[in-house]
């Protein structure tokens, strides 16, 4: 009897432990705010001796998966012309919207723009700006198209924390999209 | 206290099974009285029979039968046997004692021959200076198991869990460089292995497959591997199998005794110094106490041609243990902490496929570094704690009700490479991922007094309630998760069989938080199952025996199967999580036989583990386009998978004191429903070793000196273009080994251990290992290991 009195003291003891040991996550869900992401990319081309500007966007508002991009325009440019080209990167998945240009700028000596067109001949692109090493970024810059064709434009942000040499090689992408290109 | 009386012509020797964990060394010790005996040629009567221990059933060996008043005596064998014979006829009392169990007296009347077996009762307070051997193993005894103590477990001191256990034969690594390995058991790992710390379910973010398991082996005197499905007994997930890590029994009112473990390792010029002092208390009877700590520290890792940026490692840990027996009542109170600090190559982040594809173009990393113990982003930081409260109560009718309640918080960092742009975020120097999971348990079994002395078994029941805080970039919700299961198992024993069957029900409740577009979003999921579990064990002789098991085993879905929705750097791949999953049902069938004899032994197993709904990620045919450009898609599917394969271990002493010794782990998976091959499955592997043992010289014991190999076959059942780079070729791998102890004095001893691995720093690469399509695998690696033990 008193090893029955026993056992249900035990019995009951670790019942009670199964039920009071509850906290529930779902008070501290946490919005992720820690990072940024780049949801937007355009690309200004400026005719140059004209103030007549084409923009182009990729737009993925709520950032990788979710819902597909909601905006991947194709560039279209007039053939043997020189353009000043300007590039800008939001975060639109904030309130308000974050300006990732900006931070890349304040970062310059780590972040490299990589502009890349196929075939070759497409067009040109000339850095227009210096990091405080001397090497380029490509927040500005100029393209010179050449005759008319179709192709892609290569955008790439490489993020080289410490490594930066003016090559595209170190780090990895931040961005790497692939604009179809029409010269007409 | 059971008894069997049997009529003395009665030949029916009962006879117990050969227990495996009892070596063949152990002495056969008979104190026959021959003078007792030699003047009376008309006493012709014997005693027989087998002495176990009444809770486990396990044979006792070294027991003490002797006739209360006569000076005859004889020690049971290595089955609990023992035989008294030439005896006159009249009346007897016959005593069985063994120290650490009550003493037990019979009296019996002896007419002829006559059986008399004794199921001792465990002392719960033990005698000062008594080992004792007898251990006790919850794992379902119709399963392989395999456990590493002693010298084996020596052997691999120093190394995380998961590299500990490449030896046993079944078991892989999968690797994330050559700092993080998490353990593989017939192709199985992450969710569907589980391992019970000191007996609790060891519960951190084991879904990562680099996240290895945060536990300091150190800790453990016995890790064992359960191979196949044991679900019924551990809980639900252990498809694969369990590994038990398991310490030493409390040192109740014994000296003061300690070891201290030192080991060095060229490679990553890594240093592991690891002690433990135990003992009891001269004031307080019935009580023990150890205190253990371990500290690592390891730079960066050397494969033959270049150092890996970044991958050094450091480790901080430590645990007190107390415990407090009193007659039938025990209480054991255990608190670890485990603290990491790992370094990730820092040429695995990869930002898009373009990255990956110009590393594995390159043949070698970009990164190129020098030595450095420095450990810089990326990093993982992952804390580990473990507080632990058991109770037990032998009842003296046999029962016994053990309660274990068990808290673990789980705190795990991740730091990426990219710090954020916004230079006064960046210098909040805050990690991008944070999990803190916490774990509660609650365990009660109760162990029925053996029925018939035959028939012992265990009911149980147990809770866990966890949830899991997420912070930082997105990957699993918030969850809380309550689970409860209740198992009854049973088993018979008889000298030639052993049978056992179990039955388990569990109940999971899963609700998950987790933010979309700035609105909060609840999701509620419930899964419930039946497993089972039925095996044999038949002793054809004491050399030889067979087992088989046929068990069923369930996993319910984790968060991140379920949730995963982003680009996984260290495989360039998007992955998908769906709500929508179904848990997994294995039905694992498992059979092998062992001969062993004192020269040589083989041991072959088998085993079909058809899983249905087995969840896998499975490549998509378009890529997903993100703004680090298009990556492959994959998305968590099911289907079913069948594991087939060979288990083969053998040793043969071939001239004295040489001994050569191979296993073969053999393993082919199929993915049925797709009728095609699935990825990441270990490819077969073959390990030799040929020992000489040397001959004790004075003060220096148990030398050896072996030399081994390894080889690994190339996998070449992967399904066609699902990888950037094919599976790597097969390798072999050399290594050498050499060890001796040496008696300091009565109390101090000291272990002295070399080991080269990788001996002529071979260029290879493994399929396992994620490192794989960015870097070689680790060079030449000599370590020196050093264990001096005193007080013992």
């Amino acid at each position: 009897m008193k090893m029955n009195r026993k056992l249900n003291w035990m019995l009951l003891a670790a019942m009670t432990m199964a039920f009071v040991q509850c906290k529930d996550s779902g008070d501290d869900v946490e919005p992720d705010d820690e990072n940024e992401l780049i949801t937007s990319v355009t690309l200004k081309f400026t005719e140059q001796g004209t103030s007549s500007v084409s923009t182009f966007s990729y737009k993925d508002a709520d950032g990788d998966g979710g819902n597909a991009p909601t905006k991947f325009d194709t560039i279209s440019l007039k053939p043997n012309t020189t353009y000043t080209l300007a590039i800008e990167l939001l975060d639109e998945s904030k309130s308000p919207v974050d300006d990732i240009t900006k931070e890349v700028e304040e970062e310059s000596d780590e972040h490299l723009f990589v502009y890349t067109p196929s075939p070759a001949a497409l067009l040109t692109y000339t850095y227009g700006d210096k990091d405080k090493n001397n090497y380029p970024i490509g927040l500005t810059g100029s393209a010179k198209t050449g005759a008319a064709g179709n192709g892609t434009l290569k955008v790439q942000l490489r993020h080289q924390p410490g490594a930066k040499n003016g090559t595209p090689t170190p780090g990895s992408d931040d961005v790497n999209l692939d604009f179809q290109l029409k010269v007409k | 206290m059971i008894l069997f009386l049997q009529r003395c012509n009665k030949k029916n020797v009962t006879r117990c099974m050969p227990a495996l964990r009892f070596s063949l060394l152990i002495l056969w010790l008979s104190l026959f009285s021959p003078t007792a005996v030699a003047q009376k040629p008309a006493c012709e009567c014997f005693v027989k029979g087998v002495v176990k221990d009444r809770h486990t059933g396990q044979p006792i060996v070294g027991a003490t039968v002797l006739i209360v008043g006569q000076s005859t005596g004889v020690f049971t064998d290595q089955n609990g046997r023992y035989e008294l014979r030439n005896l006159c006829p009249g009346n007897y009392t016959l005593e069985c004692r063994i120290i650490g169990y009550s003493p037990f007296q019979q009296k019996i009347d002896l007419t002829a021959g006559h059986e008399e077996n004794f199921n001792l009762l465990e002392q719960e307070v033990h005698l000062k200076d008594v080992e004792i051997t007898a251990h006790r193993t919850d794992a379902p005894s119709s399963q392989p198991l395999t456990t590493l103590s002693g010298a084996d477990l020596d052997k691999t001191r120093g190394q995380t869990l998961g590299e500990s256990l490449k030896g046993v034969t079944g078991v892989t690594t999968l690797q994330t460089g050559s700092s993080i390995a998490k353990p593989v058991i017939h192709g199985l790992h992450s969710n569907r292995v589980l391992i019970m710390n000191n007996g609790i379910r060891q519960e951190g973010q084991q879904w990562g497959s680099e996240h290895a398991p945060e536990i300091d082996p150190f800790i453990a005197t016995r890790i064992s591997v359960v191979k196949g499905a044991a679900g019924v007994r551990y809980g639900s997930d252990a498809i694969g199998g369990v590994i038990l890590v398991e310490p030493e029994e409390l040192p109740i009112d014994k000296p003061i005794t300690g070891e201290l473990n030192a080991v060095g390792f060229s490679n990553g010029r890594q240093g592991v110094l690891s002690g433990t002092v135990q003992g009891g208390l001269n004031f307080v009877k019935g009580f023990g106490w150890r205190a253990q700590g371990t500290i690592k520290r390891g730079g960066n890792i050397r494969t033959p041609n270049y150092y890996l940026d970044n991958t050094g490692i450091s480790e901080n840990n430590f645990s007190l243990a107390a415990g407090y027996r009193h007659k039938g009542l025990g209480i054991d109170v255990f608190y670890s902490r485990f603290d990491t600090q790992i370094g990730i190559f820092s040429g695995s982040h990869i930002g898009s496929v373009t990255d990956l594809l110009n590393v594995i173009k390159n043949g070698e990393p970009f990164v190129k570094s020098g030595f450095s113990y420095a450990i810089n982003r990326p990093n993982q930081n992952a804390t580990h704690e473990l507080l632990k409260a058991e109770t037990h109560y032998h009842f003296n009718d046999g029962n016994r009700l053990q309660w274990t309640i068990a808290r673990q918080y789980n705190n795990r960092n991740e730091f990426d490479l990219h710090r954020p742009r916004n230079d006064s975020i960046a210098a909040l120097n805050h990690p991008e991922l944070t999990f803190k999971l916490t774990s509660l348990t609650n365990d009660v079994v109760w162990d029925h007094k053996p029925i018939a002395g035959k028939i012992s078994g265990q009911v149980g029941v147990s809770t866990l309630y966890q949830y899991n805080l997420m912070s930082g970039r997105p990957l699993i919700p918030n969850f809380n998760q309550f689970n409860i299961g209740l198992f009854w198992i049973e088993r018979y024993v008889t000298s030639k069989w052993e049978l056992e069957a179990g039955l388990r029900y569990d109940y999971r409740t899963l609700k998950t938080y987790r933010i979309v577009n700035r609105e909060k979003i609840a999701d509620h999921f419930d899964f419930s199952n039946f497993s089972g579990t039925a095996g044999a064990t038949r002793n054809f002789s004491e050399r030889f025996s067979a087992r088989v098991n046929v068990g069923t085993a369930w996993r319910a879905p984790n968060v991140s199967e379920l949730f995963s929705d982003g680009v996984h750097h260290g495989a360039a791949a998007y992955e998908k999580g769906d709500a929508t999953l179904q848990p997994e049902k294995a039905l694992n069938s498992i059979a092998s036989v062992k001969y062993a004899t004192p020269k040589w032994s083989v041991e072959v197993g088998g085993y079909y583990n058809y899983i249905f709904d087995f969840i896998y990620l499975k490549p998509q045919p378009e890529p997903i386009l993100t703004i680090r450009g298009a990556f492959p898609y994959f998305k968590y599917t099911q289907t079913d998978a069948s594991f087939k394969g060979i288990d083969v271990s053998g040793s043969w002493e071939f001239v004295k004191r040489t001994t050569i010794s191979s296993k073969l782990t053999y393993l082919r998976v199929y993915d049925e429903r797709n009728d095609g091959y699935l990825v990441m499955i270990p490819p077969n592997r073959l390990d030799n070793a040929l020992k000489y043992q040397l001959a004790d010289r004075g003060k220096w014991k148990d030398g050896f000196i072996s030399i081994g190999n390894l080889l690994v076959a190339e996998q070449k059942r992967v399904p066609a273009n699902s990888d950037f780079l094919p599976p790597p070729k097969a390798y072999s791998l050399w290594s050498l080994q050499a060890g001796a102890s040496l008696k300091v004095s009565e109390k101090q001893q000291l272990e002295i251990g070399i080991n080269v691995q990788n001996l002529f720093n071979t260029v290879y690469r493994d399929y396992l290992n994620h490192f794989r399509y960015y870097a070689d695998d680790m060079g030449r690696n000599a370590s020196l290991r050093l264990k001096w033990k005193f007080g013992a």
